[in-house]
């Protein structure tokens, strides 16, 4: 009882609350390969890129909660841009260009990333101090805060998909794009939009998770794979999986490193996705024919 | 054809007599000619059979540590290290291609690349091959008794002869009517099967060719560097590869060589002029995504990529 309230009760939270952030990662990368059908391989920077301008505007003014809206909406904004000047012009290519692209595009804003920040690890103070008594242990205060802000984000975008015009015109582009060209809606616009959105989302889990891991221009890299590694468990452009299978992730590896040490966890969390792949090729909610 | 691989091979074999050639360059050369090698394995199955492969750097790493464990332990005989990693590579490759091959598209390529994080996580946390800083400092290798293959000369013959063998093999397998089967699977696996080829056989042997290939690469990397660590295998290296590929285009065998070696100098020369490289690099690879789709060599229409085409 007490290993339960002070080791594993303290830790499934801790995966949840990293799930939940992975899942908002997750999810822009699934709507963008749904949407554009490209893997967005500058997903990751993205988010780093989140981390940094939420420094830089917490530098500027003191604020943490200012930083939250204006980080995510600078990141849009280049990725409104990026997605105008480079992914537009190959819409109708193979998606195998779209991946070269964006890889490119990785190297470019980590190094831009390096070059204006540094290369040094560093951190932002968390807005919320202090912990709280939970369910017999003390849980801090700012990791409660990320899981509800993620929490209200997912719902939010939940919201967005199933109630909102905008949602369902990208819902319906995702089913047939021609067919909504046809029927007059503009989307080369939705596309921008579309990924200026989940550039956004991407910066705000970046943002979000900084006062609790480090902020360096690396920190994309290992995250972009988790996130594909989501993408994939829930099924490609799932987005209900792709948060299905970040919060499964988050806590399956926040348990594991329980009991085993981080070169075990890596190996099982891979180990998972391999037997997930081998014997439900389309994850939990793929649909089939997708890419095959 | 044949005359102008032999002239070009001739061509690059007079390299090292070039008068007043620098040590650096031809260690360069060396290196430009290995990432050709890898970019063109693999092209075999990004090319021919339409299989994007992200996990080549498992393979390429493999039997960089198969030679580095072996020099390490003073078995210098340069037979013993390729036999070992062609051993290794093997057992590995069969595995992965087995699982893979079984899966279509973005599956495959996402199969193959969680198989090589495995990999290089392994190698990455295991002290006894040195962790996150490899294997450091080998001695040279021996062609056999007495004769080591310690000068930068002999090091780039080395990798000539590699790569003409290799050369060598990916044309005679493109050429046969193995491969004449592989192209039928990327242009159409379904109806391929129809015909009655065992498909995933067919994928698996073209993985095989490509792995083993790699991993001889990757075996005789450490014979010029003296190291081997976990870099070599992550999955962005796997990534440089494809890029090489693309940038010398698809389906060519000799674009993606000079694709290799395009991007080693490129990367190389950049580093040494300006600390912003990766920019450069990443500037470049957009650029040829943009207006050189078909790569330096390439067709000029788009290799016929159905399985990866959105929604086929």
């Amino acid at each position: 009882m007490d290993y339960l309230v002070t080791v594993l009760l303290p830790q499934l939270l801790h995966g949840l609350v990293f799930g939940a952030a992975l899942g908002l990662l997750a999810l822009g990368l699934t709507v963008v390969f749904g949407l554009l059908g490209v893997m967005n391989f500058a997903h990751g920077e993205l988010y780093m890129l989140g981390a940094y301008a939420g420094i830089a505007v917490v530098g500027a003014t003191h604020s943490f909660w200012v930083a939250l809206i204006l980080a995510p909406l600078l990141v849009a904004a280049l990725g409104a841009v990026t997605e105008v000047a480079t992914l537009r012009p190959i819409y109708r290519r193979a998606p195998l260009y779209g991946l070269i692209l964006t890889f490119g595009l990785a190297l470019v804003f980590r190094e831009g990333a390096r070059q204006i920040w540094g290369g040094d690890m560093r951190r932002i103070l968390p807005p919320v101090t202090g912990s709280t008594p939970l369910l017999g242990m003390i849980y801090p205060n700012y990791r409660l805060f990320l899981l509800g802000a993620s929490s209200v984000l997912l719902l939010a975008i939940w919201l967005f998909f199933t109630r909102t015009r905008a949602g369902v015109l990208v819902r319906a582009a995702v089913q047939d794009a021609e067919m909504l060209d046809g029927l007059g809606v503009n989307v080369p616009r939705l596309f921008t939009l579309t990924f200026a959105g989940s550039a956004a989302l991407a910066a705000l889990a970046g943002l979000l998770l900084a006062p609790v891991f480090t902020v360096y221009p690396q920190m994309g890299v290992e995250m972009i794979l988790l996130a594909f590694i989501v993408v994939i468990l829930g099924g490609m452009g799932s987005m209900g999986g792709s948060v299905v299978a970040a919060l499964v992730i988050g806590t399956a590896q926040s348990l594991f490193s329980l009991w085993m040490n981080p070169q075990r966890v890596a190996i099982a969390i891979f180990g998972i996705m391999i037997v997930v792949l081998i014997i439900r090729p389309r994850g939990f909610f793929g649909r089939e024919g997708i890419l095959e | 054809m044949a005359w102008r691989a032999l002239a070009a091979f001739a061509a690059l074999a007079t390299l090292p007599a070039l008068p007043g050639l620098p040590t650096y360059y031809l260690l360069l050369a060396f290196d430009a000619l290995l990432f050709g090698a890898i970019a063109m394995s693999l092209d075999l199955l990004m090319g021919y059979t339409g299989l994007v492969s992200f996990g080549h750097a498992a393979f390429y790493g493999l039997g960089a540590y198969a030679t580095a464990i072996l020099l390490e332990r003073g078995v210098l005989s340069v037979w013993a290290c390729l036999g070992a990693a062609l051993v290794v590579v093997g057992l590995y490759a069969a595995i992965v291609s087995y699982f893979a091959t079984a899966r279509r598209g973005i599956y495959f390529a996402l199969l193959t690349l969680i198989f090589a994080e495995v990999v290089y996580t392994f190698f990455r946390y295991t002290q006894t091959f040195g962790g996150s800083d490899g294997i450091q400092g080998l001695p040279d290798a021996l062609l056999w008794r007495g004769v080591a293959i310690d000068t930068p000369r002999r090091k780039y013959y080395l990798v000539l002869v590699y790569l003409a063998a290799a050369y060598a093999i990916c044309r005679v397998v493109v050429t046969s009517h193995f491969g004449r089967v592989l192209v039928a699977i990327r242009e159409n696996e379904d109806r391929a099967r129809f015909l009655g080829y065992n498909v995933q056989r067919y994928k698996m042997a073209a993985c095989m060719i490509s792995a083993l290939l790699t991993g001889t690469a990757g075996a005789i990397y450490p014979i010029r560097s003296a190291f081997a660590t976990p870099d070599l295998m992550l999955w962005t290296e796997s990534g440089e590869f494809i890029i090489s590929v693309m940038i010398g285009g698809l389906g060519t065998l000799v674009g993606p060589i000079l694709g290799g070696a395009f991007f080693t100098i490129l990367r190389d020369k950049a580093s040494s002029f300006v600390d912003w490289y990766f920019i450069v690099i990443g500037g470049v690879l957009v650029l040829i995504v943009l207006f050189m789709p078909a790569g330096l060599l390439g067709v000029r229409r788009l290799v016929g990529f159905r399985q990866w085409r959105h929604g086929a």
